[in-house]
């Protein structure tokens, strides 16, 4: 069998590759992918209190330590059954939402830019984020940096610390904001409201405008059919802080919808002997190997599955682009939420970033004009013994999940995370698969895009490999070793090593 | 990101700051990965403690700190300093544990430190040229002082022997470049 390996890792021998094995015809059999995954974290936590996680947990990871303070300060509000008062409930969601602000513009910008802005055939040297500024000139950069800092901003006003909070507390927080910060957010979301308008408008002319990039979006090479997992709020709204987990099928039927405490009823983790990774399904319908279509249970938790599984957005400017999004991309009524079809081709999460950075902008524009946002209200005092308790929250990446189990003082003895990317293991395997079959044919690489379409295949879903890939550069350095039949190389292709 | 909060100032214009920043770039929980924050607090005891470098001007306006980020956000956190010493993990495998090696920006080999990239926007290199493409007041000289490294994937809050005995040997580095003319 001949052997086409893909270590893209090249810091961490042994850890993180792709093989392709191909059969005696020369086509891909299957792809085996592997990535390095922090271990121990969870033993780590043990024997810690519970209060400690909102701070703790941020240490996890570089690229989303505000989702993991989410998540852990509600799962600690759980720890002990305690409800915030509705200010801090408001002013951790108005946090949060400037983090999706910021996080969904560094990705767009930075990441899908340099695919769609600059071209996926472009010259390597060109496919960053330097090139997309020269693409789309400086004044779409200031933007992007201001963007950034505003909001980075905002955490640190809410959060006490820019990047790392640390205010929130089982019971809310342990600060409130003041008139004059509270103006400053409020111009930042403004702007960033504007911002998201000019980031819409930039995809239609430069994306929209391209019939090459709508094919690439909605072609087959990145189509896959899964169930799709999001929150949504009592409407059936996407919402990031809060609300119950729907799962909707590869047609937009609804599989089901629960309190994320119930995850475990409806969430199962298949093993594989090729790997240490486990790959969360549905339990419900079962695992059915690495495949799409209503009878696997593989599931996505993206962008993209967070648009499929809700009714519409909450706010105008993003209800608007939902409606164009699903008018533009999968026409005609369907059996989806809201009447819709799904929209399957993995590259539209891009434009679903948009979609969601223009309703966080308009939801912090909510939340920071509520009446009692400033209010000094932001702690319910915890009274009752500690327990167990679960929080979840809409990562950038996908559905996010803690569960704590302490003893009776709050101190820690069992921790469980379900991470953003850890759902999208299986379709992330799958869509490498599918790119690596659509590139290689009779033994050998069809073209000279084969890295870069696999790297875009990873970039969709901006994979936190184990929250571990803050080692990893931003440039992926990719290899790729042909072997023949017998094991010998015929040929090696690698980019940024 | 630290620096410009006001509201009708330009992107990448910053509030005046220090000449030298002395950042330790990594993940304290992540046994190795922390290093570089070992180093820098290692730095900050000598400079509290060693009234003779505190009177030497190249060590009079001297910040220190510590980042769990890399590419875009360490970029960010560069602006309006006339030079920059970061203090990194490095996993090269070519090298005995330990082993501290000092580079230029403009001359690391690829990407031996580990965490002036990041995965999720841009490396370092890029992100630097896009910030001064868009204006920013970025560093004129980089260095990277890094310390080979053993273990950076498992949970813990202590390093490796070896890595641990190099602390005082990558102090000496990043001392002997803060005490260099600013260019």
């Amino acid at each position: 069998m001949t052997r086409i390996t893909i270590d893209p890792i090249t810091r961490l021998e042994g850890h993180g590759k792709i093989e392709i094995f191909l059969d005696p015809a020369g086509e891909v059999e299957r792809t085996y992918f592997q990535v390095p995954e922090l271990r121990g974290f969870e033993q780590f936590c043990v024997g810690r209190p519970v209060e400690e996680m909102p701070v703790l947990v941020n240490r996890i990871c570089g690229v989303c330590p505000e989702a993991h303070h989410m998540a852990a300060a509600k799962a600690a509000d759980a720890v002990y059954h305690v409800d915030p008062p509705r200010p801090a409930k408001l002013l951790r969601e108005l946090l949060y939402s400037a983090f999706y602000v910021a996080d969904h513009t560094t990705h767009f910008y930075a990441l899908s830019g340099p695919d769609f802005v600059v071209g996926p055939d472009a010259p390597v040297a060109e496919r960053n984020l330097l090139g997309v500024l020269k693409k789309v000139g400086s004044d779409a950069g200031g933007r992007v940096i201001e963007t950034r800092r505003r909001c980075h901003r905002v955490v640190e006003i809410i959060g006490g610390r820019a990047i790392h909070p640390c205010t929130s507390v089982p019971g809310g927080l342990t600060k409130g904001i003041t008139a004059e910060e509270r103006a400053e957010i409020e111009e930042t979301a403004r702007r960033m409201i504007d911002f998201g308008a000019f980031s819409l408008q930039l995809f239609d002319d430069l994306i929209l405008g391209n019939p090459g990039y709508v094919e690439m979006i909605t072609g087959p090479m990145y189509q896959h059919e899964t169930y799709s997992m999001g929150l949504v709020d009592g409407a059936g709204k996407v919402n990031f802080y809060d609300g119950r987990v729907r799962i909707v099928g590869p047609d937009g039927a609804l599989h089901g919808e629960y309190a994320p405490a119930d995850y475990r009823e409806w969430i199962a983790e298949r093993v594989e002997p090729w790997t240490y990774l486990k790959f969360p399904y549905l339990r419900k319908v079962g695992w059915d190997g690495f495949t799409d279509g209503a009878a696997s249970g593989v599931y996505s938790a993206t962008p993209l599955s967070r648009l499929n599984v809700a009714d519409g957005m909450a706010t105008p400017n993003a209800q608007a682009a939902f409606e164009r999004f699903y008018e533009t991309l999968a026409p005609g009524p369907g059996a989806g939420p809201g009447g819709k079809r799904m929209v399957h081709g993995r590259l539209a999460m891009h434009w679903a970033r948009l979609v969601e950075l223009t309703y966080a902008a308009e939801r912090m524009l909510e939340l920071v004009s509520d009446p009692e946002i400033t209010s000094d209200r932001v702690r319910a005092v915890p009274t009752e013994r500690p327990t167990e308790g679960v929080g979840t929250v809409e990562a950038p990446r996908g559905t996010l999940t803690h569960h704590y189990w302490t003893d009776e003082r709050g101190i820690l003895t069992k921790v469980n995370l379900v991470v953003g990317t850890t759902n999208n293991y299986a379709p992330i395997a799958m869509s490498v698969e599918r790119a690596a079959r659509s590139l290689i044919h009779g033994g050998e690489v069809v073209g000279e895009g084969l890295l870069n379409r696999i790297e875009m295949a990873f970039r969709a879903y901006d994979p936190c490999f184990g929250c571990a890939t803050h080692s990893l550069p931003g440039q992926m350095p990719l290899e790729v070793v042909i072997r023949d039949a017998a094991g010998g190389v015929v040929d090696v292709r690698r980019q940024f090593c | 990101m630290s620096v410009g909060s006001s509201a009708d100032r330009s992107a990448v214009t910053p509030v005046p700051t220090g000449v030298t920043l002395v950042v330790g770039l990594g993940n304290p929980l992540l046994a190795d990965d922390g290093v570089g924050w070992r180093v820098v607090e290692a730095v900050r005891g000598r400079l509290a403690g060693d009234p003779a470098l505190t009177a030497d001007p190249a060590f009079a306006d001297v910040e220190l700190d510590h980042l769990a980020v890399g590419g875009l956000s360490l970029m960010e956190r560069l602006v309006g300093y006339r030079r920059a010493i970061l203090v990194d993990a490095m996993v090269t495998g070519e090298h005995p544990p330990g082993t501290v090696r000092r580079f230029s920006i403009a001359d690391i080999p690829g990407r031996e430190a580990t965490h002036l990239d990041s995965a999720h926007d841009a490396s370092l290199a890029v992100a630097l040229a896009a910030g001064r493409s868009l204006g920013a007041d970025l560093p004129a000289e980089i260095a990277i002082v890094a310390v080979e490294a053993v273990r950076v994937d498992e949970f813990a809050e202590v390093l490796t022997p070896a890595v641990a005995a190099a602390i005082p040997a990558a102090v000496e580095v990043v001392l002997a470049a803060i005490g260099e003319t600013v260019g």
